[in-house]
């Protein structure tokens, strides 16, 4: 790993945490522990971004049990949607932040669901489970009330992650902002 | 960490413990996933911390209702009564295994993080002349959670003493969201970018191998409960394969 990554993975990660706190005190229904995965991307590449992703898992593994190292190619499959969202000059404003993050969620809640009914049998989060139970107490079959948590959750998710981390990028001071060349695209800035 | 008894390498307890994500989901239902459970709990109280073994219980209570809910109480017929409550009985079966993988899977995992102490896990990364730098990512990231949350919980309360509104309507908790994660995301991001100078002064980027600090020693009994550990969750994904 680069000086870079290796300062910024720690960081990312725990950010990817620490999200977890303030919407526990907003007392918001949703993780937001993608937010340091986006991040990573954006300022120093997929890679970094894939190794932030996984160390998530890990630290979340060692938490809440090596379950969590399931979740891992949905962090991936993030970090690969960040990269594209970076690219197209996604993080450029609120709107195109939103339509990048209802794609991300989409993908990444679909790919959760099958992890989620597979191998958890439809018991993950307390959050999102509570959503399959009350699908399933009006009649839907299990498969399909852990797909319609899972894609809500990840999608209302995912739609304040991408508008945050843009907003946040957008407002980096401009000697740090000359270093990130990835930054300067994802957010239409160049200084 | 002298006090704990058993495996003190700190690669060894995590090695079982992938294992372990293997065998619960491959080892055939009733009685596989429910022993891998038991060897968890006995290892915690024999090896230590014992504690593990009343907080793994307490995090899967919750899942184990949900469990319960969803496939006992909401499951296919036939059923049977449990406490006066008709339960599916197929669904009861598919609880009780889910609920034992959850619980093994946690209780090793505690046990491993409990024992984990990571100046020698970054030391154990030195001594066998790897590279370190995917140690040194993850000790360093077990060093920023707590700074970070710290930080997060200091800046809601400095934007609360400025009138921000933490609680009331949906609408109301989101648009408070950017005034609390900006400002932890500008300094982590501005943390980063300081730390990327002291790493490079340091010779981060040399690419020449880490001295341990301590030796760690590796002892032949670990390396064979590593090895062994492994043999385990491949034997077990053969049997599975070839069943």
């Amino acid at each position: 790993m680069t000086p870079r990554e290796l300062a910024l993975v720690p960081v990312a990660v725990a950010l990817n945490v620490a999200m977890g706190v303030v919407v526990a005190q907003l007392g918001l229904p949703v993780y937001l522990d993608t937010l340091g995965t986006v991040l990573a991307v954006s300022l120093a590449g997929l890679r970094c971004g894939l190794i932030v992703g996984g160390v998530s898992q890990v630290v979340a593994a060692l938490n809440v049990g090596a379950f969590m190292l399931l979740f891992m190619p949905i962090q991936a499959l993030v970090a690969v949607g960040a990269l594209l969202a970076c690219r197209a000059g996604g993080l450029q404003s609120l709107p195109k932040s939103l339509a990048w993050g209802a794609a991300i969620g989409l993908v990444g809640g679909a790919a959760s669901a099958g992890i989620s009914y597979v191998v958890f049998k439809g018991v993950t989060a307390i959050g999102v489970t509570a959503v399959v139970s009350a699908l399933r107490a009006i009649g839907l079959p299990l498969a399909w009330a852990v797909t319609g948590a899972s894609m809500s959750t990840d999608l209302v998710d995912k739609l304040l992650v991408l508008p945050v981390a843009g907003i946040a990028l957008r407002a980096l001071p401009l000697r740090l902002r000359y270093r990130f060349p990835l930054v300067q695209r994802a957010t239409g800035l160049t200084g | 960490m002298n006090e704990l008894r058993g495996p003190q390498h700190p690669w060894t307890l995590p090695s079982v413990v992938l294992s372990v994500l293997v065998l619960v989901v491959v080892v055939p239902e009733p009685w596989g996933p429910l022993t891998v459970a038991l060897a968890g709990a006995v290892a915690a109280l024999v090896l230590g911390p014992a504690a593990v073994t009343v907080r793994a219980a307490v995090v899967c209570f919750i899942p184990w209702v949900f469990l319960i809910l969803l496939h006992g109480v909401f499951g296919e017929a036939p059923r049977t009564s449990v406490v006066g409550l008709p339960l599916s009985k197929a669904g009861l079966a598919t609880a009780q295994a889910q609920g034992a993988r959850l619980y093994a899977v946690l209780v090793w995992s505690l046990l491993a993080i409990a024992r984990l102490d990571p100046s020698r896990f970054l030391d154990a990364a030195a001594t066998s002349g790897r590279g370190v730098s995917g140690s040194l990512a993850l000790v360093a990231t077990l060093q920023a959670i707590p700074r970070l949350g710290e930080r997060a919980s200091r800046i809601t309360a400095a934007q609360r003493a400025r009138g921000l509104r933490v609680r009331g309507s949906l609408l109301a908790r989101l648009k408070a969201l950017a005034p609390l994660a900006l400002p932890l995301v500008l300094g982590a991001i501005i943390e980063a970018d300081d730390r990327t100078a002291t790493l490079e002064l340091r010779g981060a980027s040399s690419g020449r191998p880490r001295t341990a600090l301590q030796q760690v020693d590796n002892p032949t009994w670990e390396r064979a409960v590593r090895w062994g550990a492994l043999a385990l969750a491949l034997g077990a994904l053969g049997w599975r394969a070839l069943r």
